[in-house]
């Protein structure tokens, strides 16, 4: 008994270090920036342009990449093909790579030296320094997050419910959009958010193809560079507290779908 | 109405070979095999949702092995209901017919009859997956039965019910039947085929061993496993010689025992249903039965009455009514009689056991 009380106080303590870690920065970087500073960077049309410029862009990108992530996500949770593993791995990349690299080597395919880059041209779009090449280096990156997520829910999916649906008349089209898609809808969600969420934080890969216009990231790190902590902490501080927002309403509205369902008898249980 | 000829499936490790069957409009057929004898996947390849490698299905004279699974008009209803979580009662029911784009004044109205068929009209507006295994299975026999299939399949669709439920459950499917509906039903239980069937086959390891009307397959089980599936529990073991015409008949355990005519000679597998054993107190009188005396080590409740376990050299099942259970006043220990006619044996060729 003694010695189960004791593991469970080692579990605690250990526990509360590594929250303490992640807390400890974000409440002293709250704790070291004052109100005053915080509104007077609050109302800077730069930071205000630049905060909404990430959001909008992320999320932009994160729903254009989801009509091609979504199918894909099906694919690998429903099909079995060669190669499969490989692909899996490919899809995995971006999260292993310095995401430095990543945009060097995106800035290399959407530059107009690169394919998509002269396609855009063509068009008369300059990737570079514009916010599509900034939703791309976001996507790039948090793609898996997406993928991932999706696929796990597809596969969490009981197969035989998708069968029934086919004995039933319907197309493959049918089942998907009216079984598999509403069923993975929270796994998808949940993907979507953390896409998004993981977009609008990228930094590394963003500079290499847009200094300007500038993104939050970009914008905390200026300042840094040019004028020390002190002016840096309050745009980090706002850009903080908007991202939790976002993120936080986000995840909400699967739960609160969830909280809708009708009460049901209680003979049904 | 649907004719299945020499299918062949391979899958893995296990196959399905040579299936040959021929299922007339109207008639109630009951699959039955164990787990993992290849009866949900015949039933996969009859529905489309698998197929085959070689072999042939026709449906009312058409070849459908290649066709669609959405235009065979074959439903199937799943071990495990298969009804869509996230979707109401009524939008489970609709579901085969909005795929065939059904104006939606028709589909309320279809819908609104199945479920009064089916007794489930009260449900309509719940959240299927909410819902009792009992009432899951209505929604989803009603929702198949809806868009009139030609054929319907049903896998194990009394396994997860309760007695009550089960009973309800079979009166539905015999009111079917009474409708004229051709049925496939697959299950490991013999008693739903002798309640159901008009003809049962008896899958096993991928290949349909025997097939016929149900007295026929129950009453003459082509072999050992056939004959457990149609429950029997009297299995000996007998080596029959033959000297000039007196036939000799002697179990594993060295009790003789006589065996019915036939040109019998070697091993042998001698089954007898419980209920063909009597058993008594006294020693009864009749010469020309095997007459043996054993201790009775276990007496417990069955379908039909009481069944006892009697140790008499070789082990006996015995089974009688609750009326001549408690005439005989028989315990556990006693000693007691037992006696069967030759003629209630099976003799089934040894190498045919599985």
């Amino acid at each position: 008994m003694r010695e189960n009380s004791l593991f469970r106080w080692i579990l605690l303590a250990l526990s509360g270090m590594v929250l303490m870690f992640i807390i400890a920065p974000l409440a002293g970087m709250f704790f070291h920036t004052g109100a005053a500073d915080f509104f007077s960077t609050a109302s800077e049309s730069e930071v205000q342009k630049s905060i909404w410029l990430t959001i909008w862009v992320a999320f932009a990108g994160t729903l254009f990449f989801s009509i091609g992530a979504i199918p894909l996500a099906w694919f690998l949770a429903r099909k079995n093909f060669p190669g499969k593993s490989i692909v899996q791995g490919i899809i995995d990349l971006p999260v292993v790579l310095p995401h430095t690299a990543a945009g060097i080597a995106l800035l290399g395919f959407i530059s107009r030296e690169g394919f998509l880059g002269k396609v855009a041209s063509a068009a008369g779009l300059d990737l570079v320094n514009h916010p599509s090449g900034i939703a791309l280096a976001m996507a790039f990156v948090s793609l898996p997050f997406l993928i991932n997520s999706a696929r796990e829910g597809f596969a969490s999916v009981p197969e035989r419910l998708e069968k029934a649906a086919l004995n039933l008349g319907a197309g493959q089209a049918r089942v998907f959009f009216t079984i598999s898609l509403p069923l993975a809808w929270r796994s998808i969600v949940s993907g979507f958010v953390m896409m998004f969420a993981r977009g609008m934080s990228e930094f590394g890969a963003v500079v290499i193809i847009a200094y300007h216009p500038m993104v939050a990231p970009v914008l905390i790190y200026e300042r840094f560079g040019s004028f020390g902590l002190k002016y840096a902490r309050p745009a980090a501080v706002l850009f903080i507290i908007v991202a939790l927002a976002v993120f936080v309403t986000l995840r909400l509205i699967p739960s609160g779908r969830k909280e809708k369902k009708p009460v049901h008898d209680a003979e049904a249980y | 109405m649907l004719r299945l000829t020499d299918i062949n499936k391979r899958l893995g490790e296990f196959s399905l070979s040579g299936i040959s069957l021929d299922i007339p409009e109207g008639q109630y057929y009951v699959l039955l095999g164990r787990s993992g004898s290849g009866k949900t996947r015949l039933l996969e390849l009859i529905a489309g949702l698998d197929k085959p490698d070689s072999g042939s299905i026709i449906l009312d004279e058409k070849d459908i092995t290649r066709t669609r699974i959405q235009e065979r008009r074959i439903g199937i209803v799943f071990q495990d209901f298969a009804i869509f979580p996230h979707l109401t009662v009524s939008g489970n029911i609709a579901y085969p017919l909005r795929s065939r784009r059904i104006p939606e004044k028709e589909i309320e109205k279809q819908v609104n009859e199945v479920a009064t068929r089916m007794n489930i009209s009260h449900l309509l507006h719940r959240k299927a997956e909410k819902l009792s295994g009992g009432e899951q299975q209505r929604i989803a026999l009603a929702r198949t039965l809806v868009i009139s299939p030609r054929l319907l399949l049903l896998d194990e669709p009394l396994s997860s019910l309760d007695a009550s439920l089960c009973d309800e459950m079979k009166s539905l499917l015999r009111d079917l039947k009474r409708r004229g509906q051709t049925i496939i039903h697959v299950t490991h239980d013999y008693s739903e085929a002798i309640t159901l069937a008009d003809r049962v086959g008896v899958i096993h390891n991928g290949r349909i061993i025997q097939e016929g009307i149900v007295d026929d397959v129950f009453n003459k089980p082509a072999n050992r496993f056939v004959a457990r599936y149609a429950g029997m529990k009297n299995f000996f073991r007998i080596d029959v010689t033959r000297h000039e015409n007196v036939v000799r008949g002697v179990t594993s355990n060295g009790i003789p025992m006589k065996i019915p005519q036939g040109n019998y000679n070697g091993n042998y597998i001698a089954v007898m249903k419980s209920r063909d054993i009597s058993v008594s107190t006294e020693r009864p009188s009749a010469d020309s039965q095997n007459i043996y005396k054993g201790k009775v080590t276990e007496i417990s409740r069955s379908e039909s009455g009481m069944e006892m376990v009697i140790s008499a050299g070789d082990i006996f099942h015995a089974e009688m009514t609750m009326q001549e259970f408690l005439h005989a006043r028989v315990c556990e220990n006693d000693e007691v009689w037992l006696s069967f006619s030759p003629g209630s044996l099976i003799i089934l060729d040894s190498g045919h056991t599985e």
